[in-house]
C-alpha cells in the first residue's frame, strides 16, 4: 500500500511540472500587464518599465519559469505583487477557509444524497422516484452565485438569524465561526446533494440489476436488508470516484460561494489573482490546487478496497 | 425620477449639515464596505483607490486637497513662493504629534521628502519630480525646526497639486521609525487622525483613533480642514460582491458602502433607513478614439462620431439623471470649468452623414472596446453604437476584461474604447492625462504639438487668468481635433444607514470617516 502511494506521488511529480508550465505561460500568453494594473492610467513608461524590470518579468519567459520553478521546489512559491504576502502562507491559510466549508458540505450532502439516490433506484420509475430525481435537477441547475444571494437575502436579511458578510475562523470564535459559514456550507451542500444524489441513484440502479441482489431477495431477505447489506455498500464505491473528484475540484475553490458570503478562501484569491494579474499568486494556487487534485484522488484510490474489496491496492 | 433625484440630495444635504457641535468622540465602531483589500500601507507604493482611501485616514502631507478640489495647507500652517517661481517655504504647524507621541519638525519633513526623491522607494510620483515630467527638485532642507524649504529646477504651477495626490500618498510626512533599521518599510507612522489596527488580510483592516491628533481649526475641507475622530474604531470590511454588500448595509452587517455601483445606487436610494449621496466626481467618462488608425485618423469621421451622438440622452439613460453631461475634459467641479467648456455641439445625424460621405467612409467596421467592470461605460457604447449607425457608423463592441483593456489603452492598441479615468484634481494634470506624443508614450490619446505646447505652458503660468485663457484654447483645439468624446464625470455614490452622520460625498470620490458620528 505506502509503495503504491509512493509510486503514484512520484507519477505525479510530472503532472505537477506540466500543470505548472502551463499555467506559467498561458498566464504570459493572457493580455494584461500587472505593472500597468499597479500604476493605472497614469502609468509612466519609464517608471513602468522600472517596476518591470524589479519583478523580474523582463526577463525571457523561459528565465521566469526556470527561476520561478527552483524556487518552488524549494517552497517558494514567491511572492504576491498584489500585496506582497509570500504566496504559499497566503494560499495555505486560505485554504484553511475553502476546505472548512467544502469538507462540511461534501459531508453533509454525501450522508443526505446516497441514501436518496439508493431510494430513487429502489423505487425506479415511482412518483418517489421522480420527485427526488426532479428535486436533483432542480438543485443542480440553480446557479451557485443566485442561490447563495436568495439564502443571504431571506436567512441573514430577512430574519436576521446568521450575519450577511464576514468570516471568523475557528481558532477565534467556534460559535461565531459557525454562525458565518452555515450559509455558504448550506448553499454548497445544496448543490453537491444534486450532484451526488444522480450518482448514487444511477449506481444503485447498476447494482439492483446484478444477481447477487435477485439472489438475496430469493432467499427471502426483507427489502431493508437488501439494500442495507447488498445495495448500498456496493453502489457506494462508484459514488466515492465522484466524492473524490468533487472534493478535489471544491477544495481547489469556490470562488463564487466565497465571493458571495465574503469569505476570504482559496478561490477568491485565485480569481483575484487573475483579475490582478498577480502572476505569482495565479501560478502557486494553480500548482497548490493540482497538488490536492493528486493528493485528494490518491487517497480516494487508497480508500477503494475498503469499500469494495474486490479492488485491492497491487 | 428627478423628484426621488432631488429628495435624495436634499437628504444627503440635510444629513451632512446637521451640527456636529452636540458630538463627542465615542467608543463605538464604524463599518465601512471596500470592494477589494488593500494593497500595502507605504504611501505612493502598491496601491490602489481602497488603498488610497484607508491611508487617507491614516497620513497627512504639507498640503492636502480642500473640497472645491484647490490645494490647502494641511500639516503646513502656510507657504510661500519665492520671486523666481521656484522655491516653495513651508511654516509647520506647532505641535503636531505622530502616531508614536514624537513631535513633527523640520527634521521628518527633510527626511520624508528625501525618503521619497530616493529612487530605491520607487515611489509613483518620483517621475513628476525628478525632471522627468515638468521640473524636477532639486533640494529639501530644514530652514529650522519649524520651516522647510523646496526648491524646483524651475517654476511650477502645478507642484502643490502633484504632492497633495491621494495616490502619491499625498506625499505624507512620516516619522523615521517608519522604516527598519535596513529601510525597508515597516508601518505608517503618521499624524492623521487614525492609525492602522488589526488587518485581516482579504477580511479587514481596522484603524483606531488617534487620541493625540492635533486637528486643524474649521470645519472639515475636503483632506484638510478640522478632523475628528468621532469614532474610536473604523473597520473597512472588504466585500467583493456588489450585492452583498447591499445586503450587508441593508442587514446592519456594515453602516457605510463605499464606491457603490450605479446597479445598486439605483436601488438604495428607494430603501428605507439608508441615505444615499452622490456628487460628481474628478473622473472622466468618455469614447476614445485612437487618431492613429487608418479609419479614424480622418478628423471628419471623429467629427461625424460626436455629432452622430446625443450625449444628452446617452448620460441621462445610462446614469438615470445622476450625472451631468460634460464635453470639457476639466471636470465640471472644478473651479477651472467655465461656461465656455460647457459648449458640445448639438446632435447632428444629417451633418455627421455629410462628414462621412465626405471623408470617404464605406462602411468599415469599427471596433470599440468595451468592459463589463464598469457597467455604465459598456451602456454607453451600446447606446452610442445605437445612434452612431443612425448616421451610418458601423460600430462594433469588444467585449474585454478591465486588465486586458486597460493595457491595449497603454500600447494604444484600439479603433475605439469605452473608457474611465481616475481623477486629475487640477486642469492641467487632466489635459497632461491625454496629450503627448503617441510615438513614445502609445497611452496618450491627443497628439497635437500645439496642445501638448499650451498644456506645458498651463503648468507653468501662476496667474489664474492666463491659466483660465489656455484653458479655454486648448478647449477650442481639442473640440476641433476630437481625440475623444467626453460623456460625463462618473459620480461617487456613497450609502450610509440612516444613524450613521455628517457623511459627505465629495469630487475626489474619497470617503471620509472622520467627523462621521453614529446617533
Amino acid at each position: 500500500m505506502l509503495r503504491y502511494a509512493l509510486n503514484r506521488l512520484i507519477l505525479s511529480v510530472p503532472t505537477l511540472i506540466l500543470v505548472s508550465a502551463a499555467v506559467f505561460l498561458l498566464m504570459r500568453l493572457v493580455p494584461g500587464d500587472p505593472v500597468v494594473l499597479m500604476l493605472g492610467d497614469q502609468a509612466d513608461p519609464q517608471q513602468a518599465a522600472d517596476m518591470r524590470a524589479a519583478m523580474g518579468l523582463d526577463r525571457s519567459v523561459f528565465v521566469q519559469y526556470g527561476l520561478w520553478l527552483l524556487h518552488a521546489v524549494n517552497g517558494d512559491l514567491g511572492r504576491s505583487t498584489t500585496n506582497d504576502l509570500p504566496v504559499l502562507p497566503l494560499a495555505l491559510s486560505r485554504f484553511q477557509v475553502t476546505a472548512t466549508i467544502v469538507f462540511a458540505a461534501v459531508a453533509i450532502a454525501a450522508v443526505v444524497a446516497i441514501p436518496l439516490g439508493t431510494v430513487a433506484a429502489w423505487r425506479q420509475n415511482t412518483k418517489a422516484d421522480f420527485a427526488i430525481v426532479s428535486g436533483a435537477t432542480l438543485l443542480l441547475s440553480i446557479p451557485s452565485f443566485w442561490l447563495g444571494l436568495l439564502m443571504l437575502l431571506f436567512f441573514g436579511l430577512k430574519l436576521g438569524w446568521v450575519p450577511v458578510v464576514g468570516y471568523v475562523s475557528f481558532s477565534e470564535d467556534a460559535f461565531k465561526a459557525a454562525l458565518y459559514i452555515v450559509l455558504p456550507v448550506a448553499t454548497l451542500t445544496l448543490i453537491e446533494i444534486g450532484i451526488l444524489t444522480r450518482m448514487a441513484r444511477a449506481a444503485a440502479i447498476d447494482v439492483l440489476r446484478l444477481e447477487y441482489v435477485a439472489h438475496a431477495r430469493a432467499k427471502g431477505l426483507r427489502e431493508s436488508r437488501v439494500l442495507r447489506r447488498h445495495v448500498l455498500p456496493n453502489a457506494f464505491a462508484p459514488t466515492l470516484t465522484l466524492i473524490g473528484i468533487v472534493l478535489g475540484n471544491l477544495l481547489g475553490g469556490v470562488a463564487v460561494i466565497e465571493t458571495v458570503f465574503t469569505l476570504p478562501g482559496l478561490g477568491r484569491l485565485l480569481v483575484d489573482g487573475i483579475y490582478a494579474r498577480d502572476y505569482p499568486v495565479v501560478q502557486g494556487c494553480m500548482l497548490f490546487i493540482a497538488t490536492i487534485y493528486v493528493v485528494v484522488n490518491l487517497l480516494v484510490d487508497l480508500a477503494y478496497p475498503f469499500f469494495d474489496p474486490r479492488v485491492t491496492a497491487s | 425620477m428627478r423628484a426621488a433625484l432631488g429628495r435624495t440630495v436634499f437628504l444627503g444635504c440635510l444629513w451632512a449639515a446637521q451640527p456636529a457641535l452636540a458630538q463627542t468622540p465615542g467608543d463605538y465602531t464604524i463599518r465601512a464596505s471596500l470592494n477589494s483589500d488593500i494593497r500595502g500601507t507605504q504611501p505612493g507604493g502598491n496601491r490602489d483607490a481602497n488603498t488610497d482611501v484607508v491611508m487617507m485616514h491614516v497620513l497627512e502631507g504639507l498640503v492636502a486637497y480642500r473640497e472645491d478640489t484647490s490645494v490647502g495647507p494641511m500639516l503646513a500652517e502656510s507657504w510661500s513662493l519665492s520671486e523666481d517661481g521656484r522655491t516653495y517655504t513651508f511654516k509647520l504647524r506647532q505641535g503636531v504629534t505622530f502616531h508614536n507621541g514624537a513631535t513633527m519638525t523640520a527634521a521628518d519633513v527633510v527626511w520624508s521628502w528625501r525618503r521619497y526623491l530616493n529612487p530605491a522607494t520607487q515611489w509613483r510620483c518620483l517621475p513628476d519630480l525628478d525632471g522627468r515630467g515638468l521640473s524636477k527638485v532639486v533640494s529639501v532642507e530644514a530652514v529650522d525646526a519649524q520651516t522647510v524649504a523646496v526648491t524646483l529646477d524651475k517654476p511650477s504651477a502645478i507642484f502643490l497639486s502633484i504632492i497633495a495626490r491621494a495616490d502619491c500618498g499625498q506625499t505624507a510626512i512620516l516619522h523615521p521609525d517608519s522604516v527598519g533599521a535596513d529601510g525597508q518599510w515597516r508601518e505608517p507612522i503618521g499624524t492623521g487622525p487614525y492609525r492602522i489596527g488589526e488587518w485581516k488580510r482579504g477580511q479587514s483592516i481596522e484603524l483606531t483613533r488617534f487620541d493625540r491628533y492635533a486637528s486643524r481649526q474649521g470645519e472639515m475641507d475636503g483632506f484638510t480642514g478640522g478632523k475628528v475622530a468621532y469614532a474610536a474604531r473604523l473597520r473597512f470590511v472588504v466585500i467583493p460582491d456588489a450585492s452583498a454588500a447591499r445586503a450587508a448595509l441593508l442587514g446592519n452587517s456594515v453602516d457605510v458602502l463605499t464606491d457603490v455601483p450605479m446597479a445598486e445606487a439605483t436601488d438604495l436610494r428607494t430603501r428605507p433607513g439608508v441615505t444615499l449621496l452622490h456628487t460628481p466626481t474628478m473622473g472622466v467618462t468618455a469614447f476614445l478614439l485612437q487618431t492613429r488608425d487608418p479609419v479614424l485618423r480622418d478628423p471628419r469621421i471623429r467629427q461625424a462620431f460626436a455629432l452622430s451622438l446625443d450625449v444628452q440622452q446617452i448620460v441621462e439613460g445610462t446614469m438615470e439623471g445622476m450625472a451631468q453631461q460634460n464635453p470639457s475634459i476639466v471636470p465640471i467641479r472644478s473651479r477651472w470649468h467655465d461656461e465656455a467648456q460647457s459648449q458640445r455641439p448639438a446632435r447632428n445625424v444629417a451633418a455627421a452623414r455629410r462628414l462621412l460621405a465626405e471623408a470617404g467612409y464605406r462602411g468599415q467596421p469599427i471596433r470599440m472596446q468595451v468592459n463589463r467592470r464598469y457597467a455604465n461605460t459598456y451602456d454607453a457604447a451600446v447606446a452610442a453604437q445605437a445612434m452612431a449607425e443612425e448616421a451610418g457608423l458601423k460600430i462594433e463592441l469588444e467585449v474585454l476584461d478591465w486588465a486586458t483593456q486597460l493595457d491595449r489603452y497603454t500600447r494604444g492598441d484600439y479603433q475605439m474604447q469605452s473608457f474611465i479615468y481616475s481623477a486629475r484634481l487640477d486642469p492641467s494634470l487632466s489635459y497632461e492625462m491625454i496629450a503627448g506624443p503617441k510615438e513614445t508614450q502609445p497611452r496618450k490619446v491627443w497628439d497635437n504639438p500645439a496642445a501638448q505646447a499650451l498644456v506645458q505652458r498651463s503648468m507653468q503660468v501662476t496667474d489664474d487668468a492666463e491659466r483660465q485663457a489656455i484653458l479655454a484654447e486648448l478647449f477650442k483645439l481639442f473640440s476641433q481635433d476630437v481625440p475623444m468624446v467626453i460623456l460625463y464625470n462618473q459620480p461617487d455614490f456613497l450609502a450610509g444607514r440612516d444613524a450613521i452622520q455628517g457623511l459627505r460625498a465629495w469630487p475626489s470620490g474619497h470617503t471620509r470617516l472622520w467627523n462621521v458620528w453614529v446617533r
